[in-house]
């Protein structure tokens, strides 16, 4: 494979990912992350006929268009309740600016 | 490495100033770009929000036609290729504002490509310049924190803003001064509400700029760049000129002392403190690969047909530039005159308009609107069609000026009590008991004045024209009505005729 991943990009990517990963694991995360990539790679072997365009999502369908309209918000206290801190009128989070 | 001495013997006035900017503007819609919840402003705290625009799971965002519509009528104002094909990106960054973890944006395909917009300043302080547009990609907003000064108590989030519709249109580097950004700042705002895509409210956060800058400097035949700063949340276009000049002035004193160049630095965000009048560094800014952007897989591609752009094309109008240019070759007008007009936005243009081609002089029609009736409305902070003088009643009396039958001080009074009472220009005049004065009342009048003023008639033999202005004034305490202009014509004419 070309750009295997190394043990130190995992802990940045996992940084960046707000996941919490033990020294000790890094370099298995990354043998595994190098196998589902190597996966995929193979992949890039495939020859294509110049025609075939890049595409983004894996349906080709597009304009999924909705008309600008309102519709009711979900009531305050019920939406609320899925966050694990909140005053009755905002979410609460602890401070941002130490 | 340039040395300290080589530094000293530059000054700032020989440095280059590169101003890039990233402009956020709201788009006028009913409901949020993703979902139907209101974008209204001032409803209670998460009053406006749905699994969508909150990022629950299993919940699917669906794109909001107006919003498209809107993005392409703005890259169209802007010259902008439109594109056939669009899509929405992820970019994921952690904020306690976003709920989602990451905010649907545009990454590589968006909606509107390269542009240009042309910017000149009406008091010609700087030469036109062009200012290409990179490119404009349409997103949603984050919602709004409120933090506790001290840092103590938990900071409060809400949620109503989260998913609003932004367009934001960024700038390739080619601004020269601040000025120049406020300029284009100021075109930029003046076009998006002449096409209709935005109040560009910048109290409400409606229009917010970021500013990108740095400088170039030429030594020894070589151009060194300072390193780019980025000043966020730039609220007015005001202190968006203040901060990019502060911050120029910064740069140049921080190269002087360390002689750091683009390379020796990585890009930083600063914030304008309207306090200290000064920029000031903020959190390091994140390297762009660290957004890990890749396509949002809840949404599917846009594609944007001919007809469609053609379409809006059709109801998009003239805009600010080809109208000025219009007053200017059509009515007359200098820059500066059109300028004062077109700034007012469509309406007031369409009552100049009116007036002009009514009384058939753009000059006095333009006068007459930039002062008269612009102050007025700058006085009662109301809007030109509240106004109580309708183009058609200022046509009829400008007509009278243009004949020379009424002179301009006894015109304004006109216009004042048109204005108070919403008398017609005959009521009006009646009420202040205007009448026609005519040319034989006048001729007894000057012979009047020459046989009581024998020293101002022999200023005037001498050849002091200027003198007769006295005895206009006199004139005018016989005789309101009589025409100043009427009176000393014939005064001039019957000296010299003597």
């Amino acid at each position: 494979m070309s750009n295997p991943v190394e043990p130190q990009q995992v802990q940045q990517v996992a940084k960046l990912a707000r996941i919490a990963i033990s020294e000790d694991s890094l370099a298995e995360s990354a043998g595994q992350l190098n196998q589902i990539l190597g996966y995929v790679q193979q992949l890039q072997a495939v020859e294509l006929p110049a025609d075939v365009k890049p595409f983004f999502g894996a349906i080709e369908s597009v304009n999924a268009i909705r008309a600008d309209e309102n519709k009711p918000s979900t009531d305050r206290e019920q939406i609320l309740k899925n966050a694990p801190d909140s005053n009755g009128e905002f979410y609460q989070v602890p401070p941002v600016f130490k | 490495m340039i040395s300290e001495s080589q530094r000293e013997a530059i000054k700032f006035e020989d440095v280059t100033v590169i101003i890039g900017l990233e402009v956020h503007v709201q788009l006028d819609t009913q409901s949020k770009l993703f979902c139907g919840c209101s974008t209204d402003h001032g409803a209670d705290p998460n009053t406006q929000t749905c699994p969508v625009c909150t990022g629950q799971p299993g919940s699917l965002p669906v794109i909001n036609q107006r919003a498209l519509e809107l993005s392409i009528r703005t890259g169209l104002a802007l010259n902008c290729q439109i594109a056939r094909y669009t899509k929405w990106d992820r970019k994921n960054y952690f904020y306690p504002d976003l709920p989602k973890g990451y905010q649907i944006s545009q990454f590589d395909q968006p909606i509107c490509g390269p542009g240009q917009l042309s910017v000149t300043d009406a008091k010609e302080s700087f030469p036109p310049r062009l200012v290409n547009i990179e490119r404009a990609h349409l997103e949603e907003d984050a919602g709004k924190s409120v933090h506790d000064d001290a840092g103590r108590a938990k900071s409060k989030i809400d949620l109503n803003r989260t998913g609003t519709p932004l367009l934001e249109i960024v700038t390739k580097p080619d601004m020269r001064s601040a000025e120049e950004a406020k300029a284009f700042l100021n075109e930029l705002k003046l076009i998006l509400t002449y096409v209709g895509v935005s109040d560009c409210d910048m109290q409400h956060g409606n229009l917010r700029c970021d500013g990108n800058i740095n400088l170039h400097i030429d030594i020894d035949g070589e151009t060194i760049a300072t390193p780019i700063v980025e000043i966020k949340n730039l609220n007015s276009f005001r202190n968006a000129e203040r901060a990019l000049s502060y911050e120029a002035v910064r740069q140049f004193d921080a190269w002087q002392e360390d002689g750091k160049t683009i390379g020796d630095a990585p890009k930083r965000t600063f914030g304008w403190s309207d306090a200290k009048q000064e920029t000031v560094p903020q959190r390091e800014k994140e390297e762009a690969a660290d957004y890990r952007y890749f396509p949002d897989p809840d949404l599917i591609a846009v594609t944007i047909s001919e007809q469609q752009i053609e379409d809006i094309q059709s109801t998009i109008g003239e805009l600010p530039p080809q109208i000025r240019e219009r007053l200017k070759a059509d009515y007359s007008l200098k820059q500066y005159d059109a300028d004062v007009i077109v700034s007012q936005g469509r309406g007031v243009v369409d009552y100049f308009l009116a007036v002009a081609d009514g009384c058939g002089s753009g000059k006095v029609a333009s006068n007459w609107v930039s002062q008269e009736v612009l102050r007025h409305l700058g006085e009662t902070e109301t809007e030109i069609d509240q106004y109580p003088v309708g183009a058609e009643k200022l046509t009829e009396l400008l007509k009278v000026v243009v004949s020379g039958d009424l002179d301009q001080t006894r015109a304004k009074d006109v216009l004042a009590e048109m204005v108070e009472s919403g008398a017609s220009v005959a009521e009006a005049s009646d009420k202040l008991g205007i009448v026609k004065v005519d040319s034989s009342e006048i001729d007894s009048l000057c012979q009047q004045l020459i046989d009581e003023n024998e020293k101002v008639v022999n200023q005037i033999k001498e050849g002091n024209d200027k003198a007769v202005g006295r005895l206009i004034g006199a004139a005018r305490k016989i005789n309101p009505n009589a025409n100043p202009g009427a009176v000393k014509d014939r005064i001039l004419a019957m000296i010299a005729g003597e």
